[in-house]
Order: C-alpha cells, then sequence, then structure tokens
C-alpha cells in the first residue's frame, strides 16, 4: 500500500511538473505570479486532529471541568497515540464510564482531578490501576447556536 | 560467530474477535464479559468474543433461541454497526501499515505485511504493532510470522490456540526447531488451513492426508495434477518456500456482486416488492461503478421463510441478459423489476436479493446510437452516488424506491451503538 501511495505521489508531481511547463514557462513566456501561491482552502481536520488514525471525538456532559475550558456539551478531540502524561486532560476509565478529568501523577500519589471546586478529585491506588483511554488535546465549544 | 540471518519474513496481523473488540471500544463495560453481535435484522449471531465461545455460544444460533437465556449468562448482544466497524478497521489498517513497507490489507480484520529481521527482531516488531493498534484504536491484535502466508495462519492459529485470553499475541514459526514445527503442523487440522475449504478436506480425508503435518509431506506435483495448483502452493508454504505473493492493491474484479437482504418485515404487495428490489439495484449499480465494471446478466430472487408452516413456500427468480454490459442503475433495476411481477400476492417474502454476473471491467463494450441504456451517458449513477454522499441513504432513489413512506421492511437494528465515528449525532458521551 506504501508503495501504491509513492507511486501516485510520484505520478502526482510528475504531472504537476509537466503542468507547469506547459502552462507557466514555456507557452506562456511570463509564469503568472498567482500560480506559486496556489493552495489548498485550510481545513480545520488537518490542524485540529492530525493523527486522524487515532483520533475519536466524543461529546462531554457535565460541569467538573469548567476550570479547563470543558463546557457541558462541547465536543472533545482525542488522540489516542499520545501517551498521558502529567498535566494532561485525559478521558479515564472509572467504574466502566468514560470521564474527563486531568491526570495530576505526583511523587507518592495519581489524582484524577476536577477543574470546579464543586466536584472531588479522584485519587487513583497507583498508576497500574489506572486505565488511560484517550488524551483530550482540544476542546470545541459552540459559542453561538444557530441551529 | 555470525549475526543470525535477517531474513525477509510475512506478519499475518489479525483482529481478535473484531466485531466484539469494536463494540468494547467506547463502552468499557463490556470488557470481560460475553459480547455477541447479531446479523442483518439481529437475526442470528454472526460474531462473538471469546468469553461468549468459552461459554459454548454456538455460531449462528437464531437469537430468539439465545435471548432467553443470555441474561441470565451475562451476555450482551449488538446489532451489526458495520459503519462502526469499517472505520474502525481503515483505522486498524492504516496504523498496521505504519510498520511495514509493503501491506496486504486482505479482509476487514485481516492484513499480512512483510518484516525483515532476525527472528527477535521481528518477534520485537509484532509486539510493537500490538501496542501500537491497541493504544491507538483500542482493538486488540494478535500477530503470526512466519516464511510464507499459509505458515504466517499456521502462527496465527498457534497464538489462538495457546492463550486465547492472555496478553501474549505474537507467535513467530521461525522460534521453533524443526522438531517442534512437525508437531505443530501434525497437530492442525488440514481444514484450518488458508485455502482448505470443506469439500476439499472431505477429499483430502479421503486420501488419508488429515493435518497440515499430512498434507506438507505430499508431492507438490501430484497435488497440483490431483486438485489444483492452488494445493500446490499450499504444500510447497508448508514447507517453507514463498508462493504467494503480498498483493498490494485490493483484488479489484469480483466475479459477481450480490446484494440479499431479509426483511424486518415481510414483503406481501408486489408494489412494496418493486420498491425492495429498485433500492436493491440502485446500491448493487453504485458498488459496481466503485469496483469499475459492467455486469451482463441479473438474477433476483425473493424467498418466503423456511419456518413459515401456515403458507406455501414460495421462491420465485428470474435471470436476465442485459442489452449490454453496464453499471447503469435504470437498465439494472428494470432488469429485477421482472421478479415482481412473479410474487404471489398475500403470500409473505422475508429474504429477497439481486445477483450481478458475468462481470468485466468498464468501458470495453461499444453501443450503437440509441441502443445503449437508457441512463447512459446522462451521468445518472454518479449523480444518485454523490445526493446519496450528501443526503444519506434513502434520500433520492430510482422509480419505486425513491419516494413515498419510508419502506417497512428496512432493517432492524434494536440494539445498535452509536456509530461513534461516522455520525455526528450519535458522538458518545463522555463523564465530566
Amino acid at each position: 500500500m506504501l508503495a501504491t501511495e509513492v507511486r501516485a505521489l510520484a505520478e502526482g508531481l510528475g504531472e504537476q511538473l509537466r503542468t507547469r511547463v506547459n502552462d507557466g514557462v514555456v507557452e506562456a513566456g511570463f509564469p503568472s505570479p498567482s500560480q506559486d501561491y496556489t493552495t489548498a482552502e485550510i481545513d480545520l481536520t488537518d490542524h485540529l486532529m492530525p493523527n486522524r488514525a487515532s483520533t475519536y471525538l466524543v461529546r462531554a456532559r457535565g460541569h467538573s471541568m469548567t476550570g479547563a475550558g470543558i463546557w457541558d456539551g462541547d465536543e472533545l478531540v482525542v488522540d489516542r497515540s499520545i501517551r498521558p502524561q502529567h498535566g494532561h486532560v485525559v478521558i479515564a476509565v472509572l467504574d466502566g464510564e468514560l470521564t474527563v478529568k486531568r491526570l495530576r501523577i505526583e511523587a507518592d500519589r495519581v489524582v484524577l482531578s476536577s477543574e470546579n471546586p464543586a466536584y472531588p478529585d479522584i485519587a487513583v491506588p497507583s498508576l497500574s490501576d489506572l486505565r488511560v483511554w484517550g488524551v483530550v488535546t482540544v476542546a470545541l465549544h459552540h459559542v453561538s447556536r444557530t441551529s | 560467530m555470525s549475526p543470525a540471518p535477517r531474513e525477509a519474513v510475512i506478519a499475518l496481523v489479525d483482529c481478535a474477535s473484531f466485531y466484539a473488540s469494536c463494540e468494547r471500544v467506547f463502552d468499557p463495560r463490556l470488557e470481560d464479559r460475553p459480547v455477541v453481535v447479531l446479523s442483518n435484522n439481529d437475526g442470528c449471531v454472526v460474531a462473538m468474543s471469546q468469553e461468549a465461545k468459552v461459554l459454548g455460544v454456538p455460531m449462528g444460533i437464531p437469537w430468539f433461541k439465545l435471548e432467553p437465556v443470555a441474561a441470565t449468562q451475562g451476555i450482551v448482544a449488538r446489532s451489526s454497526n458495520y459503519e462502526l466497524y469499517g472505520s474502525l478497521s481503515a483505522r486498524v489498517m492504516e496504523v498496521i501499515g505504519r510498520h511495514a513497507a509493503w501491506q496486504e490489507v486482505y479482509s476487514i480484520d485481516e492484513s499480512f505485511i512483510s518484516l525483515r529481521g532476525t527472528v527477535e527482531e521481528v518477534i520485537q516488531a509484532g509486539r510493537r504493532i500490538r501496542e501500537d493498534v491497541a493504544r491507538c484504536t483500542g482493538i486488540p491484535v494478535r500477530v503470526g510470522i512466519a516464511p510464507t502466508k499459509t505458515l504466517a495462519k499456521v502462527a496465527l492459529l498457534g497464538v489462538k490456540r495457546s492463550a486465547p485470553l492472555s496478553r501474549v499475541g505474537v507467535c513467530h514459526f521461525g522460534a521453533y526447531s524443526p522438531t517442534q514445527r512437525d508437531t505443530i503442523l501434525a497437530s492442525i487440522p488440514v481444514t484450518d488451513l488458508w485455502g482448505v475449504a470443506g469439500r476439499l478436506g472431505r477429499r483430502l480425508a479421503n486420501l488419508n492426508i488429515h493435518t497440515a503435518a499430512d498434507l506438507a509431506a505430499q508431492d507438490p506435483g501430484q497435488m497440483r495434477r490431483r486438485f489444483s495448483v492452488v494445493l500446490e502452493r499450499t504444500v510447497r508454504e508448508l514447507r517453507g518456500t514463498p508462493c504467494i505473493p503480498l498483493e498490494e492493491e485490493p483484488r479489484q474484479y469480483k466475479d459477481q456482486l450480490i446484494y440479499s437482504r431479509s426483511f424486518s418485515e415481510p414483503v406481501t404487495t408486489t408494489p412494496a416488492m418493486r420498491q425492495v428490489l429498485s433500492i436493491y439495484a440502485q446500491q448493487l449499480a453504485s458498488r459496481l461503478r466503485n469496483a469499475g465494471q459492467e455486469a451482463r446478466v441479473l438474477t433476483a430472487w425473493a424467498s418466503t421463510s423456511p419456518f413459515a408452516t401456515d403458507q406455501e413456500p414460495h421462491s420465485p427468480q428470474i435471470s436476465a441478459v442485459l442489452p449490454v454490459p453496464t453499471a447503469e442503475p435504470v437498465t439494472i433495476a428494470r432488469g429485477s423489476l421482472g421478479l415482481a411481477e412473479l410474487i404471489r400476492p398475500g403470500t409473505r417474502y422475508v429474504r429477497a436479493g439481486v445477483v450481478l454476473t458475468d462481470l468485466r471491467p468498464a468501458g470495453q463494450a461499444e453501443t450503437l446510437p440509441g441502443l445503449g441504456p437508457p441512463g447512459e451517458g446522462r451521468n445518472l449513477g454518479p449523480t444518485l452516488d454523490a445526493v446519496v454522499a450528501r443526503f444519506g441513504v434513502g434520500s433520492v432513489g430510482l422509480g419505486y424506491g425513491g419516494l413515498g413512506t419510508p419502506p417497512s421492511w428496512q432493517m432492524r437494528r434494536a440494539m445498535l451503538s452509536p456509530r461513534a465515528t461516522t455520525h455526528w449525532d450519535e458522538l458518545v458521551t463522555v463523564r465530566l
């Protein structure tokens, strides 16, 4: 499959070069100044979820993470290829439920902390007891619901 | 001492209980529980987790028979979530592909890749693939490694047999001594081998060839003369000589295309059957065109339930040779509609299908002006596909398949999990 991609890429490049020679230099005399700047529109998925194969989207319900900028109804981008570290907002498996918390790995304990004073932190006995489902990289918060 | 050889080997990477594993990704409560996945219309069990196999749930058992005991045994059932399985399969295959220069995606849950290295290096690579796929996608995979595809499948059987529920999931055939390899081959029924189906298995049994070791001991040339070149290759591959290359491209040209479904509610009238056939024809035309093929022969059929005792069984069928080979939906729909005239109104039909055969690459036949299919040149197929892609299945259809009330016979999926990776409205909820 990789070889197919390489071949497709090579063919694509060859095509581009040919096109450029025909359109720009040889026939038209002067290349159009704009054609070097031709590019695709910004695609949000490229920027918000660069690892498509390992990224899942989920919808958040609840109020315990408002301090982290995650609100009830937000969509979350979860990149499972990232290894969870201290300080990451993670989705942990707690009693079979997917739960969003801030991961704090301290010298003597592991804590899944809420970022809303009204909600308690959850102490994890040890790192081996912790099951992280994925690392949350982005929260999509809708500011004007239009429909 | 010379360094250990860095040989090219083939790894077969296989998803463990793929459908059940997909169901677990977004629902961790299903972990360690027996999970069964049901066929179209929640008819019967088509896939299950290892825990369900251990309980002895028979593959194919109708759900109505399993349901009464399911709850007491803790069995969880799910309708087939094809959208989810397809999406997760593509992700798994992409992650596997990152680990190899060559990859063949063999099925929705199996992929062959090539690896190079010493036995120890390749086993390490297999472990990295397992770890990477599990972390990135949530799907557990197992890896069987050997010099040939056939032996890679044997190595994978070794993984499944030795400890189906354990975390060990990589087996390298080359890690065993020749004596051990013979013992392994002698333990594997010949019908478990890749490409040896049931009928061939019975013919081999008549020749006293029961295990992989029995087959490996045969003369390859004789196997070709008595059976086929395919079986000759299997013999050579069992002896360690690669004969079946990795196919980079998906096998493109199929011999036939089938679209058949059970209805959630019986179809009893000619108009309802016309609607069924129109929709099936549109689906088939779309698949055919995506495969770059055209069909010449069409067969359509419908059948009553074999379990119904209060009516005569009836299975009407028609075949039609299309005017020219085509992938054009109107022609295919017209060809199949004749079946609707053959049904007995009032009789309850539970299943229908359309089969296209005599397939060939598109664009080979020449058509005389005016004699081509009615939709030809009007780009009808691509237009229908574009509308469906934008507005969803059922948004537009041919003739009888198009307008009016949504058909009542469409697929029943009462225990469907969220289509969490393909439908924005079905994203899985996480707790804050």
